[in-house]
Protein backbone atom coordinates (compact mmCIF):
# COMPACT_ATOMS: atom_id res chain seq x y z
CA UNK A 1 0.00 0.00 0.00
CA UNK A 2 3.00 2.30 0.23
CA UNK A 3 2.79 3.00 -3.49
CA UNK A 4 -0.52 4.74 -2.82
CA UNK A 5 1.32 7.40 -0.83
CA UNK A 6 3.20 10.28 -2.37
CA UNK A 7 6.72 11.02 -1.13
CA UNK A 8 5.35 13.98 0.80
CA UNK A 9 2.86 11.73 2.56
CA UNK A 10 5.58 9.28 3.51
CA UNK A 11 7.48 11.96 5.39
CA UNK A 12 7.04 11.82 9.14
CA UNK A 13 4.60 14.34 10.52
CA UNK A 14 6.26 16.97 12.63
CA UNK A 15 4.37 16.62 15.89
CA UNK A 16 3.26 20.26 15.94
CA UNK A 17 1.69 19.91 12.49
CA UNK A 18 -0.58 17.09 13.57
CA UNK A 19 -3.76 19.08 13.75
CA UNK A 20 -7.28 17.81 13.32
CA UNK A 21 -7.26 18.54 9.60
CA UNK A 22 -4.22 16.42 8.94
CA UNK A 23 -5.66 13.58 11.01
CA UNK A 24 -8.89 13.76 9.06
CA UNK A 25 -7.02 13.82 5.76
CA UNK A 26 -4.99 10.79 6.76
CA UNK A 27 -8.05 8.78 7.72
CA UNK A 28 -9.94 9.84 4.62
CA UNK A 29 -7.08 8.37 2.57
CA UNK A 30 -6.90 5.22 4.66
CA UNK A 31 -10.58 4.46 5.18
CA UNK A 32 -10.76 2.00 2.29
CA UNK A 33 -7.87 -0.18 3.40
CA UNK A 34 -7.85 0.44 7.15
CA UNK A 35 -9.43 -2.86 8.14
CA UNK A 36 -7.12 -4.94 5.96
CA UNK A 37 -3.97 -3.14 7.04
CA UNK A 38 -4.66 -2.41 10.70
CA UNK A 39 -7.56 -4.66 11.60
CA UNK A 40 -5.27 -7.58 12.28
CA UNK A 41 -2.53 -5.97 14.29
CA UNK A 42 -4.99 -4.10 16.46
CA UNK A 43 -7.53 -6.91 16.90
CA UNK A 44 -6.19 -8.19 20.21
CA UNK A 45 -6.28 -4.78 21.80
CA UNK A 46 -9.72 -4.06 20.43
CA UNK A 47 -11.16 -7.36 21.66
CA UNK A 48 -9.57 -6.90 25.07
CA UNK A 49 -10.99 -3.40 25.41
CA UNK A 50 -14.49 -4.47 24.43
CA UNK A 51 -14.29 -7.44 26.80
CA UNK A 52 -13.30 -5.04 29.58
CA UNK A 53 -16.23 -2.76 28.71
CA UNK A 54 -18.61 -5.72 28.63
CA UNK A 55 -17.43 -6.80 32.08
CA UNK A 56 -18.33 -3.41 33.56
CA UNK A 57 -21.83 -2.80 34.90
CA UNK A 58 -22.62 0.46 33.08
CA UNK A 59 -24.94 0.48 30.08
CA UNK A 60 -24.24 3.75 28.27
CA UNK A 61 -20.95 3.47 26.40
CA UNK A 62 -19.09 6.11 24.42
CA UNK A 63 -16.61 4.73 21.90
CA UNK A 64 -14.22 7.51 20.96
CA UNK A 65 -12.65 7.09 17.54
CA UNK A 66 -15.10 4.40 16.51
CA UNK A 67 -13.48 4.48 13.07
CA UNK A 68 -14.76 1.82 10.70
CA UNK A 69 -16.66 0.19 13.56
CA UNK A 70 -14.43 -2.86 13.95
CA UNK A 71 -15.37 -3.15 17.64
CA UNK A 72 -19.11 -2.61 17.24
CA UNK A 73 -20.14 -6.25 16.65
CA UNK A 74 -18.44 -7.33 19.88
CA UNK A 75 -20.30 -5.33 22.51
CA UNK A 76 -22.58 -7.25 24.84
CA UNK A 77 -26.29 -7.10 24.10
CA UNK A 78 -27.02 -4.98 27.18
CA UNK A 79 -24.75 -2.12 26.14
CA UNK A 80 -25.88 0.99 24.31
CA UNK A 81 -22.95 2.31 22.32
CA UNK A 82 -22.55 5.81 20.95
CA UNK A 83 -19.63 6.05 18.51
CA UNK A 84 -17.86 9.24 17.54
CA UNK A 85 -15.11 9.87 15.03
CA UNK A 86 -13.51 12.85 13.34
CA UNK A 87 -13.56 11.15 9.95
CA UNK A 88 -16.79 11.00 7.99
CA UNK A 89 -15.24 8.47 5.63
CA UNK A 90 -14.50 6.10 8.49
CA UNK A 91 -17.96 6.65 10.01
CA UNK A 92 -19.64 5.77 6.73
CA UNK A 93 -18.01 2.36 6.99
CA UNK A 94 -18.95 2.06 10.63
CA UNK A 95 -22.53 2.70 9.72
CA UNK A 96 -22.51 -0.03 7.12
CA UNK A 97 -21.09 -2.40 9.73
CA UNK A 98 -23.54 -1.27 12.42
CA UNK A 99 -26.67 -1.68 10.35
CA UNK A 100 -28.97 -3.89 12.36
CA UNK A 101 -26.77 -3.90 15.47
CA UNK A 102 -29.10 -3.26 18.37
CA UNK A 103 -26.25 -2.14 20.60
CA UNK A 104 -25.40 0.88 18.44
CA UNK A 105 -27.29 3.90 19.65
CA UNK A 106 -25.75 6.53 17.41
CA UNK A 107 -22.76 7.41 15.24
CA UNK A 108 -21.71 11.03 15.30
CA UNK A 109 -18.97 13.09 13.74
CA UNK A 110 -17.25 14.94 16.55
CA UNK A 111 -13.93 16.21 17.79
CA UNK A 112 -13.09 14.02 20.78
CA UNK A 113 -11.52 17.01 22.52
CA UNK A 114 -14.74 19.05 22.25
CA UNK A 115 -17.76 16.77 22.06
CA UNK A 116 -21.45 17.64 21.98
CA UNK A 117 -22.42 15.61 25.04
CA UNK A 118 -23.68 17.10 28.30
CA UNK A 119 -21.76 16.32 31.49
CA UNK A 120 -22.15 12.81 32.94
CA UNK A 121 -23.69 11.35 29.77
CA UNK A 122 -21.99 7.96 29.88
CA UNK A 123 -21.14 5.14 32.27
CA UNK A 124 -18.08 4.12 30.26
CA UNK A 125 -15.86 5.77 27.67
CA UNK A 126 -13.44 3.69 25.65
CA UNK A 127 -10.84 5.08 23.25
CA UNK A 128 -8.93 2.58 21.15
CA UNK A 129 -5.89 3.75 19.24
CA UNK A 130 -6.98 7.36 19.65
CA UNK A 131 -4.92 8.87 22.46
CA UNK A 132 -1.76 9.32 20.39
CA UNK A 133 -3.66 10.67 17.39
CA UNK A 134 -5.50 13.62 18.91
CA UNK A 135 -3.67 16.96 18.87
CA UNK A 136 -4.04 17.51 22.64
CA UNK A 137 -4.24 14.23 24.59
CA UNK A 138 -4.74 15.97 27.95
CA UNK A 139 -7.76 17.80 26.54
CA UNK A 140 -9.15 14.46 25.40
CA UNK A 141 -8.72 13.15 28.92
CA UNK A 142 -10.44 16.19 30.43
CA UNK A 143 -13.33 15.87 28.00
CA UNK A 144 -13.82 12.18 28.83
CA UNK A 145 -13.77 12.99 32.54
CA UNK A 146 -16.52 15.52 31.85
CA UNK A 147 -18.85 13.31 29.81
CA UNK A 148 -18.44 10.16 31.93
CA UNK A 149 -20.39 10.19 35.18
CA UNK A 150 -18.51 10.19 38.49
CA UNK A 151 -17.73 6.59 39.37
CA UNK A 152 -17.79 5.55 35.72
CA UNK A 153 -14.85 4.11 33.83
CA UNK A 154 -12.50 5.47 31.19
CA UNK A 155 -10.53 2.97 29.11
CA UNK A 156 -7.79 3.43 26.56
CA UNK A 157 -6.04 0.99 24.33
CA UNK A 158 -2.97 2.47 22.81
CA UNK A 159 0.60 1.98 22.05
CA UNK A 160 2.74 3.67 24.65
CA UNK A 161 6.45 3.98 24.07
CA UNK A 162 8.47 1.21 25.62
CA UNK A 163 10.75 2.35 28.40
CA UNK A 164 13.10 -0.46 27.43
CA UNK A 165 13.02 -4.11 26.41
CA UNK A 166 12.23 -6.14 23.31
CA UNK A 167 9.43 -4.05 21.89
CA UNK A 168 11.82 -1.88 19.93
CA UNK A 169 11.69 -4.09 16.83
CA UNK A 170 7.90 -4.09 16.65
CA UNK A 171 7.83 -0.34 17.12
CA UNK A 172 10.36 0.14 14.38
CA UNK A 173 8.43 -2.14 12.04
CA UNK A 174 5.23 -0.22 12.72
CA UNK A 175 6.73 3.23 12.47
CA UNK A 176 6.17 4.11 8.79
CA UNK A 177 2.50 3.09 8.82
CA UNK A 178 2.08 4.65 12.24
CA UNK A 179 3.19 8.01 10.96
CA UNK A 180 0.80 7.80 8.04
CA UNK A 181 -2.08 7.44 10.51
CA UNK A 182 -0.81 10.05 12.90
CA UNK A 183 0.30 7.52 15.47
CA UNK A 184 3.42 8.39 17.39
CA UNK A 185 5.80 5.55 18.20
CA UNK A 186 7.21 7.78 20.92
CA UNK A 187 3.87 8.56 22.58
CA UNK A 188 4.04 8.20 26.37
CA UNK A 189 1.34 7.63 28.93
CA UNK A 190 2.37 10.84 30.66
CA UNK A 191 1.30 12.81 27.57
CA UNK A 192 -2.27 11.61 28.13
CA UNK A 193 -2.61 11.44 31.89
CA UNK A 194 -1.61 13.81 34.64
CA UNK A 195 0.74 12.28 37.25
CA UNK A 196 -2.01 11.38 39.75
CA UNK A 197 -3.85 9.42 37.04
CA UNK A 198 -0.69 7.63 35.95
CA UNK A 199 -0.30 6.48 39.53
CA UNK A 200 -3.89 5.24 39.91
CA UNK A 201 -4.42 3.75 36.43
CA UNK A 202 -4.80 0.02 35.95
CA UNK A 203 -2.38 -0.94 33.15
CA UNK A 204 -2.50 -4.24 31.28
CA UNK A 205 -0.10 -5.05 28.41
CA UNK A 206 -1.87 -6.73 25.50
CA UNK A 207 -0.63 -9.26 22.99
CA UNK A 208 1.09 -9.26 20.59
CA UNK A 209 4.29 -8.71 22.59
CA UNK A 210 2.77 -6.00 24.74
CA UNK A 211 2.72 -3.60 21.83
CA UNK A 212 -0.55 -2.14 23.10
CA UNK A 213 -1.63 -1.42 26.66
CA UNK A 214 -5.14 -1.42 28.09
CA UNK A 215 -5.47 1.48 30.53
CA UNK A 216 -8.44 1.74 32.89
CA UNK A 217 -9.26 4.69 35.11
CA UNK A 218 -12.11 5.23 37.53
CA UNK A 219 -13.71 8.60 36.93
CA UNK B 1 -47.65 2.25 14.92
CA UNK B 2 -45.55 4.24 12.50
CA UNK B 3 -41.91 3.63 11.53
CA UNK B 4 -39.80 4.67 14.47
CA UNK B 5 -37.13 6.40 12.43
CA UNK B 6 -37.37 9.33 10.14
CA UNK B 7 -35.93 9.16 6.68
CA UNK B 8 -33.38 11.91 6.38
CA UNK B 9 -32.30 13.58 3.14
CA UNK B 10 -29.52 11.67 1.44
CA UNK B 11 -30.51 8.42 3.07
CA UNK B 12 -32.50 6.84 0.33
CA UNK B 13 -29.66 4.74 -1.10
CA UNK B 14 -28.02 3.80 2.19
CA UNK B 15 -29.38 1.72 5.03
CA UNK B 16 -29.71 4.04 7.98
CA UNK B 17 -28.63 3.58 11.57
CA UNK B 18 -31.36 5.36 13.43
CA UNK B 19 -30.26 8.57 15.11
CA UNK B 20 -32.25 8.42 18.29
CA UNK B 21 -34.44 11.53 18.52
CA UNK B 22 -33.73 11.58 22.25
CA UNK B 23 -30.03 11.77 21.47
CA UNK B 24 -30.61 14.72 19.17
CA UNK B 25 -32.44 16.37 22.05
CA UNK B 26 -29.66 15.90 24.56
CA UNK B 27 -26.75 16.90 22.32
CA UNK B 28 -25.21 20.23 23.19
CA UNK B 29 -23.19 22.69 21.15
CA UNK B 30 -19.53 21.62 21.07
CA UNK B 31 -18.46 25.26 21.39
CA UNK B 32 -20.78 26.69 24.02
CA UNK B 33 -22.18 23.43 25.56
CA UNK B 34 -25.63 24.99 25.35
CA UNK B 35 -28.74 23.27 24.01
CA UNK B 36 -29.40 22.76 20.32
CA UNK B 37 -32.61 22.85 18.35
CA UNK B 38 -33.36 20.51 15.47
CA UNK B 39 -34.35 22.30 12.29
CA UNK B 40 -36.29 19.57 10.57
CA UNK B 41 -36.63 21.37 7.24
CA UNK B 42 -32.94 22.12 6.91
CA UNK B 43 -31.95 18.91 8.69
CA UNK B 44 -29.57 20.84 10.89
CA UNK B 45 -28.85 21.13 14.58
CA UNK B 46 -28.82 24.81 15.43
CA UNK B 47 -26.78 26.44 18.17
CA UNK B 48 -28.20 29.91 18.65
CA UNK B 49 -25.54 30.72 21.22
CA UNK B 50 -22.69 29.97 18.81
CA UNK B 51 -24.54 31.13 15.69
CA UNK B 52 -23.84 27.81 14.03
CA UNK B 53 -25.97 25.20 12.28
CA UNK B 54 -24.52 21.70 12.32
CA UNK B 55 -25.48 19.54 9.34
CA UNK B 56 -26.72 15.97 9.43
CA UNK B 57 -25.29 14.11 6.46
CA UNK B 58 -26.38 10.60 5.61
CA UNK B 59 -27.91 10.33 9.06
CA UNK B 60 -24.70 11.30 10.87
CA UNK B 61 -24.72 14.60 12.79
CA UNK B 62 -21.50 16.47 12.11
CA UNK B 63 -20.74 18.33 15.31
CA UNK B 64 -17.65 20.15 14.08
CA UNK B 65 -17.58 23.97 14.12
CA UNK B 66 -15.51 24.04 10.92
CA UNK B 67 -18.23 22.05 9.12
CA UNK B 68 -21.10 24.15 10.47
CA UNK B 69 -23.01 26.83 8.63
CA UNK B 70 -22.69 30.32 10.13
CA UNK B 71 -26.05 31.85 10.89
CA UNK B 72 -24.86 35.47 10.94
CA UNK B 73 -26.16 37.65 8.15
CA UNK B 74 -27.95 34.90 6.24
Amino acid sequence: MTEALTPAERKPHPRAALDADSVRAAYARWAGVYDAVFGGVSAWGRRAAVAAVNALPGRQVLEVGVGTGLALPHYAAGKRVTGIDLSGEMLARARARATGAATVEALLEMDAEATSFPDNSFDIAVAMFVASVVPHPRRLMEELRRVVRPGGDILFVNHFAAEKGPRWWAERAMAPASRALGWHPDFRLEALLPPEDVASADLRPMPPVGLFTLVRLRN
Amino acid sequence: MMPDTETLPGDSAVPNVAVDPRLLEILVCPVTKTTLTYDRAANELVSKAAGLAFPIRDGIPIMLPEEARHLDGV
